[in-house]
């Protein structure tokens, strides 16, 4: 029932016949001992160890490595044994002409008998994503948040109970994989050579597909029995998950995974308003950090699209508030999820009274060379909710150039930048604050001349 | 595709008494090519000597030299004498119509064995060169592999040829038309290694909060071609170049790709590998205020300084330390008049920091400049 597409041969080198592959005899056909996928989300892109025990004999080994219908990049195949890495040499690998997806590798072994390798590729089609299911308190203090990491492979190529790992991170890749596995040649051509046309090769693809859609059934039913663990770990400046044990996932069938679950997590419910950014409404921001004082901490969570529910009784029955792709959070980083729009909590920022002062003449003409604006805003905060809100409002100018004057209920201020403000309001449930502040705007020669 | 190569080699024994050129006859003799060597020492051409011993006959002999499918530069042959360069002489060399030959008009004073290097420029058979870099779990020392990567498209197949490349011994090895072949020829472990983190500001966001998507900051691995890296023997030739890190679970793990660009002995090679997420910058211009404004009869301004402040927050979310070098950009005529860490000038309008920022740690560099405008 397998429908194995990567095919590794071993020959003994016959002496004499220099490089014509197609005539050496065929001595073994290891199987795999072993198979570790880490698979990468930046960008579709998996390293695959594959761990094979081959047969060699004293002097000269060739062998053949093909993948018919796979997705693999072939300039990243690589050979080592893992013992006696000084008694056995892999002294070239060839991919003999007129021949697609196929290399050969020359070995020379000072020792016969077994020999474990290690061959190393990356391959195109296996990819995973993040997302996360939140689950607030009813009331909004803390929240339950799951993470979870999906596997899919599409690579044609089945994994049978591969070691599964994934990479959180951007990496740099000058090529795509797939582009890469699709090549005429290997290493492409110093000519520039036309695509061979990928009708056949698709065909072909989807067929294969399509047979192992009905040899994995089986597989599946077993290994749901129990939840598995993920083990996490910094590298570079990566994260590695590595998943419990062994998975098989075949080509077509994709896979979730339980990453993260901790439940009372303290968060901050605000609210943000800034025109420039969100037009003329109050959005909603659900806010916790990724530290041990939140019960989390333990690693960086990878971005991932956040659903956002909210328990309403004791029953438990939920409300859907929202979703907002998380960026990736680094351990440590404070997260701010964008919810949306709000229709309970209202900003109304009016304009309420506009003049203009303080002309200055320039010499030559008697033409108005500076003058101040002056426009005074009135700011009406209300929170129509039953619980205690917090309300920022951002406040951009047009430049640099002005003073400030803020009366009423204006909370904490604070100025972001050389152009932004911002106010902080704590209402209690179903209150109102207002407040004013008088903007004043130097313009033209005012700038310099006060 | 589908066309065989075919470097024919056809000795013509001409009697002097029939000089005339009637139709071109073949197939007298086919002398075996003896040595080939093929030098990969110039990256935009590749160049092919081969040795042929012909039999030449007292008199004006033809030699045809044929290459139906080779993608050989016509104008590029030579031929030396080899055996008796003294005695015998090339007269003249001829290209038949509508033919991928020439035809070589050599004299001898009597029938003997005489050996010929033929030399020309084949296209379309080149070398790569790629890097391996596996780096320890530290990441203080890499394994530096290089690989050489021969393609063969040139129409003509070298068996046991002889390859040479500007440096290390040559080797011997057979390549066939359309054939690709990598082999290994560079191999140091211990190379010390330094990764770098860059943030410049004309290249990334300022607020990256402000951002769709994450904003990463570029990682670099940097290795010296020198002795202390028990490298600097040769250049290293410019080539992509594949990261990996050992996980310390007796596999490794793939950190990036870069192009490696030609690396002379004695300098860098800077590889980026992805990003640092890590680490966040965030940079805001705090002023921005005109001061010793002068001005002309009519009150109009013709010459002022700007006053500027630059705030940049760097916070580290890594167990480590990490140094990173910020980049600045301030146009035309400036002066710094108060900084919070020391800077270099990398050019007029350029200024770097060197920022060390402790693992878990914050650090907030700020800058205050003026610069000068006239109109």
């Amino acid at each position: 029932m397998k429908n194995r597409t990567i095919n590794l041969i071993l020959f003994l080198f016959l002496a004499g016949s220099s490089l014509l592959w197609a005539k050496i005899d065929l001595v073994t056909l290891p199987e795999r001992d072993s198979v570790q996928m880490t698979i990468y989300n930046s960008a579709d892109i998996t390293l695959v160890q594959d761990s094979r025990t081959l047969t060699l004999g004293k002097g000269e080994n060739n062998l053949q490595f093909s993948w018919a219908n796979t997705l693999i990049d072939p300039t990243s195949l690589e050979l080592f044994a893992k013992t006696m890495a000084d008694k056995i040499n892999i002294m070239e690998l060839s991919f003999p002409p007129r021949v697609k997806d196929l290399g050969l590798w020359k070995i020379k072994s000072d020792v016969p008998g077994k020999a474990p390798v290690e061959i190393n590729y990356f391959t195109s089609g296996i990819s995973w994503r993040a997302y996360y299911m939140a689950t607030l308190a009813s009331d909004e203090k803390t929240m339950e948040l799951e993470g979870y990491v999906r596997v899919t492979n599409n690579s044609g190529e089945d994994y049978e109970n591969a070691k599964v790992r994934v990479i959180v991170g951007k990496i740099n890749l000058l090529d795509e994989i797939a582009a890469l596995a699709r090549r005429q040649y290997p290493y492409g051509s110093p000519l520039p050579v036309p695509y061979p046309s990928s009708s056949a090769s698709t065909m072909m693809r989807r067929e294969v597909a399509f047979e192992m859609k009905a040899a994995v059934a089986g597989a599946m039913d077993m290994s749901l029995a129990k939840p598995k663990d993920i083990i996490k770990e910094g590298l570079s400046e990566y994260f590695l998950y590595t998943i419990e044990g062994t998975e098989s996932i075949p080509s077509g069938w994709s896979r979730r995974l339980l990453s993260l679950k901790q439940s009372d997590i303290p968060v901050v419910n605000f609210y943000k308003y800034e025109e420039e950014r969100y037009g003329n409404f109050a959005n909603r921001f659900i806010s916790f950090v990724n530290d041990e004082k939140h019960k989390l901490g333990k690693e960086p969570l990878p971005d991932g699209l956040v659903k956002a529910f909210r328990k309403i009784d004791k029953e438990n029955h939920l409300s859907y508030i929202g979703a907002d792709n998380a960026k990736y959070i680094p351990i440590g980083e404070k997260v701010e999820l964008n919810m949306g729009s709000s229709l309970d909590v209202r900003v109304e920022a009016k304009m309420m009274d506009y003049r203009t002062k303080n002309y200055l003449f320039n010499n030559s003409g008697g033409n108005i060379s500076g003058w101040d604006e002056e426009k005074s805003y009135e700011i009406t905060v209300s929170n129509y909710r039953s619980l205690p809100v917090r309300v920022e409002v951002l406040r951009n100018f047009p430049h640099q150039y002005w003073e400030l004057v803020k009366k009423g209920e204006f909370g904490e201020f604070e100025k972001v930048d050389i152009d932004t403000v911002k106010f902080t309001v704590e209402l209690a449930p179903n209150s109102v604050k207002k407040f004013t502040y008088i903007l004043t705007q130097f313009e033209g020669d005012r700038r310099q001349f006060r | 595709m589908g066309h065989k190569a075919v470097l024919g080699f056809v000795i013509l024994s001409v009697f002097l008494a029939c000089k005339t050129g009637h139709a071109r006859i073949k197939l007298v003799a086919l002398p075996d090519r003896d040595n080939a060597v093929v030098r990969l020492d110039n990256p935009s051409a590749t160049l092919v000597e081969e040795e042929r011993v012909l039999l030449l006959q007292k008199g004006t002999n033809k030699v045809d030299f044929a290459w139906k499918g080779v993608r050989i530069d016509p104008d590029s042959i030579r031929i030396q004498i080899l055996s008796h360069p003294r005695d015998v002489n090339l007269l003249s060399v001829s290209y038949p119509p509508n033919e991928d030959a020439l035809v070589w008009e050599i004299s001898s004073p009597q029938a003997w064995e005489e050996k010929i290097r033929i030399s020309y420029i084949l296209y379309n058979l080149d070398r790569l060169v790629t890097y391996k870099l596996l780096s320890d779990k530290k990441e203080k020392s890499v394994e530096l592999q290089s690989y050489l990567v021969l393609r063969n498209l040139s129409g003509e197949d070298f068996d046991n040829s002889v390859f040479t490349l500007d440096y290390g011994a040559p080797f011997m090895t057979s390549i066939q038309h359309e054939g690709t072949k990598q082999m290994l020829f560079l191999k140091k472990s211990g190379v010390p290694v330094e990764k770098s983190f860059t943030f410049d500001s004309a290249l990334l966001p300022w607020d990256p909060e402000k951002v769709e998507g994450n904003v990463g900051i570029p990682v670099k691995y940097i290795i010296k071609n020198d002795r202390q890296s028990g490298l600097g023997e040769f250049a290293l030739w410019g080539g992509k170049a594949r990261i990996f890190q050992d996980d310390g679970s007796g596999t490794t793990i793939f950190l990036g790709e870069d192009n490696a660009s030609f690396v002379p002995a004695g300098e860098k090679m800077e590889l980026l590998i992805g990003d640092s997420r890590d680490i966040v910058v965030t940079q805001r211009k705090m002023k921005d205020a005109r001061i010793n404004i002068r001005r002309n009869t009519t009150n109009g301004i013709i010459l002022y300084d700007t006053e500027e402040i630059m705030e940049v927050k760097i916070e580290n979310f890594r167990e480590e330390a990490a140094v990173l070098t910020l980049i600045q950009h301030i146009p035309g005529q400036w002066e710094m008049s108060e900084t919070t860490h020391s800077y270099e000038k990398e050019d007029a309008n350029k200024i770097k920091f060197l920022v060390s920022i402790p693992g878990k740690g914050k650090e907030t560099v700020v800058f205050n400049y003026n610069r000068r405008n006239v109109r």
